[in-house]
């Protein structure tokens, strides 16, 4: 063999690796950041270089010396033991610019994850199509680079495997579209998305934490290390399907959080964590939506997700067109991973009035209900207090024909009526409430008329008109969901070959 | 037979009749609108209704009572086999009867019939014979199904139109919402809470249009079409369920020669006339138009054969694609894919927008970049299975022809990617000039599109769309 070039691939190898580039990793560090490579080494279990792919490819740019890798480093790696494909872009070769060529790298590992079902990470720091690439930028392509190129290989993913996007960042346009075609973002406050003007190179950009607030980041963590340890999280909850686990403190108590005071406030928070094994909740979508609660979770050590009304919001827990969205979206999303779904009820029903019907909820209220009705995953559900109208559609599953929910249970704390018991003191006794002389001796009447209609919707009554599988203790409440989800396998089995004949 | 029994069970159904009840019939009439039966009469084929459920009604007490909130039949429209059912706002508020949509979703499913649903009213039956104060009747007593869950199942099974023609709260706007199109008249309402319940909520005294109108929904994409009357509505319906069928030919429209001329090089035009001149003469059906008006979406025909238009519309925003564009579009591509119409991307847009309010009450600003509502638009279009040919006319730059039209490497490939001489691929800016023809099938004379797209869709051999759902269409 010729030695020389064994030599002249060595040094490049080399020269690609971050010792070798002290201005470069200086810069990284003045930033108070990670490498690229370091991203990917405190992602996997045991370090990157090994499995890297497409070390040796370089900028195609004249003129440009220091661009290892092509500014894209892309491996093979373990995450919990488990095989992930993950890539970063390099913000300290040409910005962590898009070439036709690093494009092409991505593409490999996207088609890669794709072909072998492994859940793809991609950090996606950078500044959109590289100016001067000698070859177009996404999404102009002459030909595809691999089965499915970038986006297409991302949209191909969705539901097939998960894919994680860390937001570190400056995320421009072409990075921003990968961002958003993952199942997850994980964003670094501070961090940016944005665009640049092709015409006069002006950029306009936006804080991550206004598209938490519009649903778009799915996670705000404070550092890098922790965005990183976000990832591990919540590819945990997809790989393994068991881990340790113990009750949490707090569980034996979890009634307790239930005022005795039917029209108090509480936090939903409190009970899901105490139901949930011990520090076990990772929550999605904490940014928006707040009248409902995404979480994954676990139960004796198995993966769930549990989707839960806050009465605490400012909603009262009621489902207005961008909870019914969250709530759907997060459906979907256990259901594509297979993550049995546990819900926990309490909300008035879908959000009422001129806003709530400006915002579209006559069409988005169908979009929990229709993933609910298209599901395969289990679903187990614990209404706390109320669920009025659609109410118990959009969280119980309650009317879904496709599949049932696999089970409906409610606490003591019940109120099974259609509809608030003070909204129907309203409509029985509309006139006398109209008639009284100030409003709180209107609401004297409305509440009086409210309580006397109570006994009708107590939990036992609920038990009684099986409205329920049953009324449960709220400390007996996880022994039974546990021993449901032991029991019903995940998937279902769809397929029936044919009969058996009889005789 | 005894025929007491044959009298008593005419006299019956004698009493369901519009001429059984003439001063109801007077009061509908003078508020300018038909009954129950007058709509489904005119929405079908003469003579081809058979009713269902045409004495099927007893009160609580056993009593016979006209219509039992609704009527129900199976017919056809254009000859092609559909259900149709109304409410009848004079009966009960036009609340549901037992089991009666669950039945028909059934049968709708089972054989694959579209459903047209005139749904105004207020939701449940205030009391119901079984069950107590606000609750829907969900026992679903024949077939699979219960309520919402079998509109839900027929998603993207059958095509299913709405039609609201008076203030449709609670469980009729739910109805409404799962429906693939909803046909609306002006004064009309579609609110999941109606106004006692937002009276007793929220404290606020409002009409039904005050609190949920279809003109505010038709500015906020909460409906798809809004027309002058009923009469008018049930046209559109009938316009819209005869495009399942192809027509064996079409007449091109007088200005298809001068298409090219209806585009400048630079600044506005009105695409609807670009789309008026590709399409079939008076073969338009435009969806959802004022709301996200960047994007137009239309159902026309090409030489006879039905398909889907999603083009971009440079006098609005210069057709930059915002949030509502983005999901006009996605919903419009999942439609189009779940009833196997073809679709025909004009792609003329500056990119993806995030659409701003202003916080002291001035106009929306548009910044540049995008959001998951514009890459949900790329998933849609990764999955879909029905032909695309996309015809950019001047610009499609970043994610903006990808959202139109679809990537290049989705699972089902375009069928043809065109643009025309106007188009940009040669634009000089600070990233360098990407100027390469080769990004397209081909460049096409504007004269030239029509024949070229009618000459692939022949070829593409039909879908195998009997019996079977691809996905259901997302209500948003």
């Amino acid at each position: 063999m010729e030695q020389h070039e064994v030599e002249r691939i060595v040094a490049a190898r080399g020269r690609a690796a971050d010792e070798a580039r002290p201005q470069a990793l200086a810069a990284v560090r003045d930033a108070g950041a990670l490498s690229a490579r370091e991203r990917l080494a405190a992602l996997f279990d045991d370090g990157v270089e090994a499995l890297e792919y497409g070390i040796l490819a370089a900028a195609a740019v004249d003129g440009v010396a220091d661009a290892p890798a092509d500014g894209l480093i892309g491996a093979l790696g373990r995450v919990h033991g488990a095989p992930v494909v993950a890539a970063a872009y390099d913000r300290t070769v040409l910005d962590g610019t898009q070439s036709d060529r690093n494009q092409r790298k991505l593409a490999r590992l996207v088609t890669l994850a794709t072909m072998r079902r492994l859940p793809f990470v991609c950090f996606v720091e950078g500044d959109g199509a590289r100016p001067g690439d000698p070859l177009p930028p996404p999404p102009v392509v002459i030909g595809p680079r691999a089965r499915w190129d970038v986006y297409d290989g991302l949209a191909e993913m969705n539901g097939l495997v998960p894919t994680v996007a860390v937001v570190t960042g400056r995320v421009l346009d072409g990075n921003a579209g990968i961002a958003f075609l993952a199942d997850c973002v994980i964003a670094v406050r501070g961090a940016e998305f944005g665009s640049r003007d092709r015409a006069t190179g002006a950029v306009v950009t936006r804080g991550v934490e206004v598209d938490a607030a519009d649903g778009h980041v799915d996670l705000l963590a404070e550092d890098e290390d922790e965005a990183i340890a976000a990832v591990r999280r919540y590819l945990a909850q997809v790989l393994l399907r068991s881990a340790p686990w113990e009750q949490d403190p707090g569980y034996e108590a979890i009634g307790e959080v239930i005022p005795d005071n039917r029209r108090r406030a509480y936090d939903m928070r409190r009970i899901v964590r105490a139901f949930a094994d011990r520090d076990s909740i990772f929550e999605l979508g904490a940014g928006w939506a707040t009248s409902m609660i995404t979480a994954f979770a676990r139960i004796e050590g198995r993966p769930i997700g549990i989707f839960a009304n806050q009465p605490l919001s400012p909603l009262a827990g009621a489902i207005d067109a961008a909870a019914a969205d969250k709530a759907a979206r997060f459906i979907e999303l256990c259901d594509a991973y297979e993550l049995p779904l546990v819900s926990f009820i309490d909300n008035p029903g879908y959000m009422v009035g001129p806003q709530a019907e400006r915002d579209g909820i006559a069409r988005h209220h169908a979009r929990p209900l229709a993933a609910l009705q298209h599901r395969t995953v289990p679903l187990c559900s614990v209404q706390l207090r109320k669920a009025y109208g659609l109410g118990p559609y959009a969280m119980s599953g309650y009317g879904t024909s496709r599949i049932q929910p696999e089970l409906r249970l409610a606490w003591p704390s019940v109120e099974s009526g259609g509809m608030s018991l003070e909204g129907a003191a309203f409509l029985v006794k509309r006139k006398e409430i109209q008639a009284a002389s100030t409003p709180e001796e209107a609401r004297a009447i409305r509440d009086h008329y409210a309580e006397t209609m109570r006994d009708a919707t107590t939990g036992l009554r609920a038990g009684q008109s099986y409205s329920f599988d049953d009324v449960v203790l709220p400390a007996e409440t996880r022994r039974r969901i546990a021993d449901v989800l032991a029991a019903v396998p995940t998937p279902i089995p769809t397929v029936k070959k044919h009969t058996v004949d009889l005789r | 037979m005894d025929q007491r029994r044959i009298d008593a069970l005419r006299a019956a159904r004698e009493g369901q009749l519009d001429r059984a009840r003439p001063e109801v019939v007077g009061r509908v009439h003078a508020g300018g609108r038909l009954t129950a039966r007058e709509r489904v009469e005119a929405l079908l084929d003469a003579g081809s209704a058979v009713e269902y459920g045409g004495i099927a009604a007893r009160t609580a007490e056993g009593d016979w009572i006209a219509e039992a909130g609704g009527v129900d039949f199976v017919g056809t429209v254009g000859g092609r086999t559909v259900i149709a059912s109304s409410t009848d706002a004079t009966d009960k508020g036009g609340g549901y009867g037992a089991g009666r949509l669950p039945r028909l979703f059934a049968l709708a499913d089972q054989y694959g019939w579209p459903m047209v649903l005139f749904v105004d009213g207020g939701g449940s039956r205030a009391r119901h014979p079984r069950v107590g104060l606000g609750h829907i009747e969900t026992t679903g007593a024949i077939g699979p199904f219960n309520l919402f869950d079998g509109i839900s199942e027929l998603s993207g099974r059958v095509p299913t139109v709405a039609i609201v023609s008076g203030p449709a709260f609670a469980g009729h706007a739910s109805l409404a919402g799962f429906s693939d199109v909803v046909i609306t008249t002006p004064g009309s309402a579609i609110g999941m809470g109606g106004p006692p319940m937002v009276e007793a909520a929220l404290g606020k005294k409002l009409t039904p249009n005050e609190l949920a109108g279809v003109e505010m929904h038709d500015l906020t994409g909460g409906i798809d079409l809004l027309v002058a009357d009923e009469s008018a509505a049930i046209d559109v319906a009938r316009r819209y369920l005869a495009f399942l069928g192809d027509e064996p030919a079409g007449v091109a429209s007088a200005s298809a020669d001068r298409i090219a001329a209806l585009v400048p090089d630079e600044g506005p035009y009105d695409v609807q006339s670009v789309i008026e001149a590709l399409v079939d003469v008076d073969s338009v059906l435009e969806l959802r138009r004022n709301f996200a008006r960047s994007v137009v979406t239309v159902l026309a025909r090409i030489d006879g054969r039905t398909v889907g238009v999603v083009a971009s519309q440079p006098l609005v925003d210069d057709g930059a694609i915002d949030e509502a564009a983005a999901t006009k579009v996605g919903r419009f591509v999942e439609l189009c894919d779940a009833y196997d119409y073809p679709l025909v991307a004009l792609v003329d847009t500056p990119g993806c927008v995030i659409r701003r309010a202003d916080p002291n009450g001035g106009a929306d600003s548009l910044e540049p970049g995008i959001t998951r509502w514009h890459t949900r638009v790329l998933l849609a279009h990764h999955h879909r299975t029905v032909p695309v040919v996309s015809v950019r006319l001047r610009r499609g730059r970043g994610l903006g022809a990808a959202v139109l039209g679809g990537l290049h490497t989705g699972r089902t490939i375009s069928l043809a990617a065109y643009g025309w001489p106007t188009v940009e691929v040669g634009r000089p800016d600070g990233f360098g000039v990407v100027y390469d023809h080769n990004v397209f099938d081909d460049v096409i004379d504007p004269a030239e599109t029509r024949a070229r797209i009618s000459a692939l869709l022949a070829r593409v051999p039909a879908p195998p769309t009997q019996g079977r759902k691809k996905h259901p269409v997302d209500t948003w």
